[in-house]
């Protein structure tokens, strides 16, 4: 008896979860919707030697970004990054902002110029960059709050524009 | 100057910009474009190659070896409105002598491993190799280099691209001749 009415929640569940999939917004050009799948794991020193794991981010939505200062689309995407995060930080947005094996002088140097609000997450050894298997560099993903790999951008995008905070804004109101 | 003079210039003059080391320093570039793809191809001097990773901070000894490649960056952008497939197992180098095999990762990472190289370095390595395989989508736009033995002589480029997510579209297939390595 108690199998079948576990059996009857969980069937009772499902077509909730299928609907928040439903639910996400398609993104704008440049950004893939992807098959849900969880996210791996960022464990990492930032910048100024304070831990970050994306496992304690849950429950918000997440924008992970790899990149590094050689990669001139990086260069040129970082300057978005940080508008776009003046305007979201303040509204649940978390941030990951991963730098591929670089040096903290390196990374130091180049998000004082970029970014200077934002602290990087030093992947020294570029490890955790290859268990996300980037496209390539710059690399943006979009975790749900479930811990959950959701959506990829292609490139760099215009993150400050319009088209792109809305889409961002949407994704919040999602829980 | 007289008329004979003016008329040997104007007639020399095209052919003297012709050989100018700004024209040789673009002439190793390949290029095919059409409504669907766009493959550029071009070819990076040891000079260059050195002076990019020596700002990365490699090391002497990894920047020698790499010195001795022919290091070609790869431009790809999809046009189409379906998946193309960049897969370099599906791309063939040959010249005079026959088919030249490329550098692949599996090659580098023996390499790197044999000559103690730090992960740090081998990862940005790896970052600025153009990938394996990758589905591009439609208007995506990636670059990064494929590696050559260095050689003198002119090469072909034969690459096919697998179309649709399942690979079932109409493949494309693009030829580049006489592509060529920049020596010191």
């Amino acid at each position: 008896m108690k199998n079948l009415i576990l059996l009857v929640l969980i069937l009772n569940t499902l077509p909730f979860i299928s609907s928040a999939n439903e639910n996400l917004p398609e993104p704008p050009s440049g950004i893939i919707k992807l098959s849900p799948y969880p996210a791996p794991a960022i464990e990492l020193l930032d910048i100024d030697g304070q831990e970050f794991n994306l496992s304690e981010t849950k429950k918000h939505w997440v924008f992970v970004h790899f990149w590094a200062s050689w990669c001139g689309p990086c260069r040129k995407e970082m300057p978005a990054i940080q508008k776009m995060w003046n305007k979201l930080g303040k509204e649940g947005l978390k941030i990951a902002l991963v730098n591929t094996a670089e040096d903290e002088d390196t990374v130091f140097n180049f998000l004082a110029i970029h970014a200077p609000d934002i602290r990087a997450l030093m992947d020294k050894d570029g490890q955790i960059t290859e268990k996300w298997k980037p496209r390539g560099l710059p690399a943006t993903y979009l975790v749900d709050p479930n811990g959950q790999v959701r959506y990829q951008a292609l490139g760099g995008r215009a993150w400050e524009t319009k088209t792109y905070l809305d889409f961002l804004r949407h994704l919040l109101k999602q829980k | 100057m007289n008329s004979l003079q003016f008329y040997f210039l104007l007639f020399a003059l095209p052919i003297l910009v012709n050989i100018s080391p700004l024209h040789a320093a673009t002439k190793y570039k390949a290029q095919y474009n059409d409504e669907k793809i766009k493959l550029t191809l071009l070819s990076r001097s040891p000079e260059q190659i050195a002076a990019f990773y020596e700002g990365r901070g490699f090391s002497k000894k990894m920047i020698n070896k790499l010195k001795q490649q022919c290091f070609i960056t790869v431009g790809l952008h999809n046009k189409s409105s379906q998946i193309l497939w960049l897969d370099l197992s599906n791309w063939y180098f040959t010249n005079h002598n026959g088919e030249i095999r490329r550098l692949n990762r599996k090659y580098w990472k023996s390499v790197w491993k044999t000559m103690n190289i730090p992960l740090a370095h081998q990862s940005t390595f790896r970052w600025t190799l153009l990938p394996e395989v990758l589905d591009f989508r439609t208007n995506e736009f990636e670059d990064g280099n494929i590696i050559l033995p260095a050689s003198n002589q002119p090469f072909t480029l034969r690459a096919q691209f697998a179309t649709k997510a399942d690979k079932s579209g109409k493949a494309i297939n693009i030829q580049l001749n006489n592509i060529q390595c920049v020596h010191e």
